[in-house]
């Protein structure tokens, strides 16, 4: 059934828990120079924190394949639009 | 199923078709809100290419430890948000109301130390138009970022209040008796919008605070 499958409680707290232990790490490595490799970190960690909330805490794990597909549009759509308003920028 | 069904809207075959189609509504929308917060996070990914020293300067000027500390707040809401659609799936009233309550609380904190963090930026001269004074070198640059820095945690700051307000209705509805194990969609939808505003501050945070520390 559709977003009926059950979630335990116990799943939210995990994920809590390591949101919590990834935002450390996000802003303890912005203490560290590590010159080109900073932003890039930062952004694998905010994708992977984002990841955590829509499938677990959204329930998209255990969704309709409709939801999942939109979800996934939206996320394309500013990947074309940065990715290819970059490439004007950067080739000028 | 759908026999007494209250909830049940008359377009609709059963309550899964029902549920599915709100679940759909939602999705959509925020597929939109995506792409608007997206907009500026390209709008900032053009200017910090072109200015990157600039920008760099700017966020160390942000205020890390009041932004962290909200980050957590926000990361916390978000459970407590999930606990509280599983206390409506399994038809628990009160413990609904109750984690309801303490997502609204935890949103007015996140409020209410962005305001505090506001208030530190007004009096250290960062506001654009208002009152930016910066010394460096590149201060239009800098001003520009701050510009963005305004607008973005603005955005988002408006999103947190819309999501309180509807929380809090939900919260006033649930103490009614409005949903049941069978009838919960309004509190997963919500639930929805609110974890994503959360998802967007995820990104929002390091972009703006984490730019250059070291």
């Amino acid at each position: 059934m559709t977003n009926r499958a059950d979630t335990r409680p116990m799943v939210y707290i995990v994920v809590w828990l390591a949101l919590l232990a990834l935002l450390a790490v996000t802003v303890g490595s912005a203490y560290l120079s590590l010159g080109w490799a900073n932003t890039p970190l930062n952004l694998a960690i905010s994708v992977t924190q984002a990841a955590l909330v829509m499938l677990f805490s959204m329930h998209l794990r255990s969704a309709h394949p409709l939801m999942k597909i939109i979800a996934v549009i939206g996320f394309f759509g500013i990947a074309i639009l940065i990715t290819l308003s970059l490439f004007d920028v950067l080739t000028r | 199923m759908a026999n007494g069904d209250a909830a049940l809207a008359p377009q609709f075959d059963d309550a899964e078709q029902q549920r599915t189609a709100s679940n759909l509504g939602i999705w959509i929308f925020l597929a939109t809100e995506i792409l608007f917060f997206g907009v500026l996070f390209a709008a900032y990914a053009i200017t910090r290419v072109r200015f990157p020293e600039a920008f760099a300067a700017g966020s160390r000027l942000t205020n890390l430890p009041l932004a962290g500390t909200n980050t957590a707040v926000l990361v916390t809401s978000s459970l407590t948000m999930a606990l509280g659609v599983h206390a409506a799936r399994h038809g628990a009233r009160r413990a609904l109301v109750g984690w309801l309550g303490l997502t609204v609380a935890l949103g007015c904190a996140f409020l209410a130390i962005k305001a505090v963090e506001y208030r530190v930026d007004y009096l250290e001269h960062l506001v654009p138009s208002l009152d930016f004074r910066y010394a460096g070198p590149q201060a239009d640059q800098v001003e520009l970022f701050f510009y963005l820095y305004f607008f973005i945690t603005g955005v988002h700051a408006l999103h947190v209040l819309i999501g309180i307000g509807c929380l809090a209705t939900i919260a006033v509805m649930a103490s009614r008796n409005a949903f049941s194990a069978a009838y919960f969609t309004p509190v997963d939808v919500t639930g929805l919008y609110w974890h994503l505003v959360d998802v967007i501050w995820l990104f929002v945070f390091p972009i703006l605070y984490l730019i250059s520390r070291s």
